[in-house]
C-alpha cells in the first residue's frame, strides 16, 4: 500500500501471501517425497532441511499477513533448531558410515529385535 | 468447480515428478521435467487466480512466481539428481530464492540470517560430511553414481501420499480465500504495533526525535501516561524536552521513522520471547556436546590402537587401559 512507509513490513501490503504458502507446500511435500524415497542416508537428512525450509516460509507468510514479527522470531528458532540437528545427525552418519562402510539407509534394515 | 481443477493440476504435477524419480524414467527425461513444470505452474495459476492480487502489487507477485519456480525446481532437483555433492548445490539454490522470498514478504533480517546460517554453515557441514563418506576411488572415476544414488525407493507411493497432501492443504487455501484473506491485512495494527515497539527503546525514540528536531534533550511521558500518541495519519506525537524550555512540548515523528524489521525482530527476542531465546542456547550447547562425545569415541578407539602399535601398552597403567576398552 504505502512504499513510504518502514514499519518493518515495507514493501506492500497485499504481498502474494498466497503464492508464498503454495511454494512452502511444495517445498514441503517435495521433502518429504525425497526423505520417503532416497536411500542415502546424507541426502534424507537433507530432505528434512527441505521440509524445515517450507515450514519455515508458511511462517514468515503468516507473519507477514498477521503484520506481527512473532513467525519470524520462531523462524530464527528453527535455524538453530536445524542447526543442532545438522551437527548431531551427520555426526551419526559419519558414525554408521565407519561401521558399514556404506551410505545406503537400506544396510541397516537388519535392525530389530532378534 | 475449482478444487477439481486443482486436484488434476496435482495429479500432473505428480506423474511428472514420478517419472523423474523412476530409474526408467531417464527415457523422458525432457517429457517429465515439462510435465512437472507444467503441473507446478498449473498449481501457481489456480492459486494466483483464486486470490484477488491488487494492481500495485503485480510487481511483487511476479518476482515471487520467479522465485518460487526457481527454489521448486532446485528442491525437484536435490531429490532426483544422482550425484549428492550435486543435490547439497542444488540445496543451497533453494536456501537463497527462499531468502528473495523472504525479503519480498519484508522478513529482511530472517532472509540474511537464512543466508548466512543455511548456505554458510550447515551446507557447508553436509558437504564436509560427503566428502568424508566418499565412496571408494573406483566408483568417483566412473561415470554413473552407487546405485542406492541411483534407485529410488517406492517413487509412486511416496509421491502419491505427497501429493495427496498438496490436495488437502490446497483446499484449505481455497477456503481461507473465501473469508476474505485481505481483511486481515490491518495496515492499522502494523503502525500501532510498530509506534509501541518504538517507545520500549528509549535510546532510539530519543535518536528519532532528535533526528526531528536537533534541540530535543530528553523524551518525557505524555500527560495520558504513555509515551507515544499515534495519529491517524501513521504519525505520531511524543512529548519531549527541548534545550533552553522548562516544560515539555509536543513532536510530531514521520512514519519514516518507524522501528526497521531488525529491531523488532530483535526487540521481540527479547521482551516476549526470552525464555525461548535461552533454551535455543541450551539446545546449541547439548548439540555442541553431543557432537564432540560422538566424534570422540572415534579419537578414543584411535588412541588406544596406536599406543599399543606403539609398543606402549605396559607403560599405561591397568585402570587406564580397562577404560579405553570399555570406550569401545
Amino acid at each position: 500500500m504505502n512504499q513510504e512507509l518502514s514499519s518493518g513490513f515495507t514493501i506492500a501490503a497485499n504481498a502474494p501471501i498466497a503464492v508464498a504458502l503454495a511454494i512452502s507446500a511444495l517445498l514441503f511435500v517435495i521433502g518429504l517425497v525425497g526423505f520417503l524415497c532416497r536411500r542415502n542416508m546424507i541426502i534424507m537428512f537433507l530432505c528434512t532441511e527441505l521440509m524445515f525450509q517450507g515450514a519455515a516460509l508458511a511462517m514468515i507468510a503468516f507473519a507477514r499477513l498477521r503484520m506481527d514479527v512473532s513467525g519470524q522470531v520462531f523462524v530464527i528458532f528453527i535455524l538453530t533448531v536445524a542447526a543442532a540437528e545438522a551437527a548431531l545427525a551427520l555426526a551419526l552418519v559419519v558414525l554408521l558410515y565407519r561401521k558399514r562402510e556404506t551410505l545406503s539407509a537400506d544396510a541397516w534394515s537388519d535392525l530389530g529385535e532378534s | 468447480m475449482v478444487p477439481t481443477i486443482f486436484y488434476a493440476a496435482c495429479a500432473i504435477a505428480a506423474a511428472g515428478l514420478t517419472l523423474l524419480l523412476m530409474q526408467s524414467g531417464r527415457k523422458f527425461r525432457m517429457g517429465a521435467t515439462i510435465l512437472g513444470l507444467a503441473g507446478i505452474a498449473w498449481i501457481l495459476v489456480i492459486v494466483v487466480q483464486t486470490i484477488p492480487t491488487p494492481a500495485s502489487d503485480i510487481g511483487p507477485l511476479g518476482l515471487m512466481i520467479l522465485c518460487a519456480f526457481v527454489s521448486v525446481a532446485s528442491a525437484v532437483r536435490v531429490i532426483t539428481h544422482h550425484r549428492p555433492v550435486f543435490c547439497a548445490l542444488y540445496f543451497v539454490l533453494v536456501v537463497v530464492s527462499g531468502a528473495a522470498i523472504y525479503v519480498l514478504l519484508s522478513a529482511e533480517f530472517v532472509a540474511f540470517s537464512l543466508v548466512i546460517v543455511y548456505a554458510g554453515a550447515i551446507l557447508i557441514t553436509y558437504l564436509f560430511v560427503l566428502m568424508l563418506a566418499q565412496q571408494s576411488p573406483a566408483d568417483i572415476g566412473s561415470a554413473d553414481a552407487v546405485d542406492y544414488d541411483r534407485i529410488a525407493r517406492e517413487p509412486a507411493g511416496a509421491v502419491i501420499a505427497g501429493f495427496v497432501l498438496i490436495a488437502v492443504l490446497g483446499g484449505s487455501i481455497f477456503s481461507v480465500s473465501e473469508q476474505k484473506a485481505e481483511s486481515i491485512l490491518d495496515q492499522n495494527r502494523a503502525i500501532r504495533q510498530g509506534w509501541g515497539d518504538l517507545s520500549m527503546m528509549p535510546k532510539l525514540l530519543l535518536e528519532q526525535a532528535r533526528r526531528t528536531d536537533l534541540t530535543v534533550t530528553a523524551v518525557v511521558a505524555r500527560t495520558d501516561g504513555q509515551m507515544i500518541a499515534v495519529q491517524t495519519d501513521h504519525s505520531a506525537i511524543i512529548s519531549v524536552e527541548r534545550a533552553g524550555q522548562m516544560t515539555p512540548s509536543d513532536l510530531t515523528l514521520a512514519p519514516s521513522l518507524l522501528p526497521d524489521n531488525t529491531s523488532r525482530v530483535g526487540m521481540a527476542l527479547v521482551t516476549r520471547f526470552p525464555v525461548s531465546l535461552e533454551l535455543a542456547g541450551i539446545i546449541l550447547l547439548m548439540a555442541m556436546f553431543g557432537a564432540v562425545v560422538l566424534a570422540r569415541k572415534q579419537t578414543d578407539i584411535a588412541d588406544d590402537d596406536r599406543r599399543a602399535l606403539a609398543g606402549l601398552g605396559k607403560v599405561m597403567d591397568g585402570s587406564q587401559s580397562s577404560q579405553g576398552k570399555a570406550n569401545r
